[in-house]
């Protein structure tokens, strides 16, 4: 009866734990590099692996390169380039990081909270601290997450003379939304 | 005469000079507009079963994407699940018997409402451009990406 029990409660414990981190295969992360000169380095990803445990609060998310889809065909090889983000070799872009005001945002409560996240973003095989601010929507069993960030190409080794020329932008900016 | 020489000359120079201009902003132009053709009017370079194609990436992940990264190709198999993303929908082919390995399909924006209007559990042909296999970190198992997606009817 004891063990039946423990078995029972060791289940429910196991399920807890699972229930509190969720995941999406459908996340979006939205490109912009685009300056004064060029409106054409523009990109979306609808395929970004996402998790959040809502109980620690920890996040992170994976993208494929290749997945990230421009309207023009000739930008959309040149990002995927040797002398752009070599995606032959370094397949995916990677962040792991922690809310750091967790406590603050009621995951059961429906409402709009504002958080900030603490972690270390991966991109051309090189890694970074790297903060955003990010919304958190609570609607029923809905959590929405949207992050937003700037990054510098040059600390992750991305250059090139369409950077150099002012045709993409040096801090592109970076949207990471996510419905669990 | 030699005034006449040389201004004809420099007509000439005048006119190849043009002829370059136009060109160059011809290909420019050319070069800024370029889209991408609808992939329903793609020939595809492959036709594949969803689960031995999950199979060929699990057992070989670096020879498979070699072969089918950037490439078209038509994949028949079961929609498993249907996941929004952003304002859309991906379909999912899921092999469940293989640690939930999975291909992703995202689709062209004119096609959009096809994927919409799928069932789960609904025998499909989809053809897109295969984006690469991975192992994901997060999830712990092997997943396929596709863009620029259609149902293939």
């Amino acid at each position: 009866m004891k063990k039946t029990l423990l078995s029972l409660v060791l289940v429910l414990a196991t399920g807890l734990l699972f229930a509190q981190k969720k995941t999406t295969t459908s996340a979006t992360i939205n490109f912009d590099a685009t300056t004064s000169l060029d409106a054409l380095p523009k990109a979306e990803n609808k395929t970004v692996i996402a998790s959040l445990n809502t109980r620690t609060g920890k996040v992170a998310f994976e993208a494929a390169i290749k997945s990230f889809t421009f309207s023009n065909p000739k930008i959309q090889e040149h990002f995927n380039n040797k002398g752009w983000m070599d995606s032959d070799q370094f397949a995916t872009a990677s962040y792991t990081g922690n809310i750091s005001n967790v406590k603050d945002v009621k995951f059961n409560k429906d409402g709009t909270y504002y958080a900030t996240v603490t972690g270390n973003l991966t991109i051309h095989g090189v890694t970074k601290p790297a903060d955003a601010k990010a919304t958190i929507t609570v609607s029923g069993k809905s959590i929405k997450t949207t992050a937003d960030f700037t990054i510098k190409l040059e600390d992750y080794g991305v250059k090139g003379g369409a950077i150099a020329a002012g045709k993409v932008a040096k801090e592109p900016k970076i949207t990471v939304t996510a419905v669990f | 005469m030699l005034t006449t020489k040389i201004n004809r000359r420099y007509k000439k120079w005048l006119i190849a000079l043009f002829v370059l201009l136009l060109a160059s902003g011809a290909v420019i132009w050319w070069l800024f507009t370029l889209k991408y053709d609808d992939t329903k009017d793609i020939k595809a370079d492959f036709t594949v079963n969803a689960i031995d194609f999950i199979k060929e990436f699990r057992q070989d992940m670096t020879a498979a994407n070699k072969k089918y990264s950037e490439k078209i190709i038509v994949v028949n198999g079961t929609v498993s699940v249907i996941e929004p993303a952003d304002t859309t929908v991906n379909i999912k082919m899921i092999d469940t018997a293989n640690n939930s390995a999975y291909i992703i399909f995202a689709f062209q924006q004119q096609h959009l409402n096809e994927a919409k209007q799928l069932k789960e559990g609904e025998q499909v042909s989809i053809k897109g451009s295969c984006s690469n296999g991975a192992f994901s970190n997060i999830l712990e198992t092997e997943y396929i990406t596709f863009k620029r997606c259609a149902v293939n009817k």
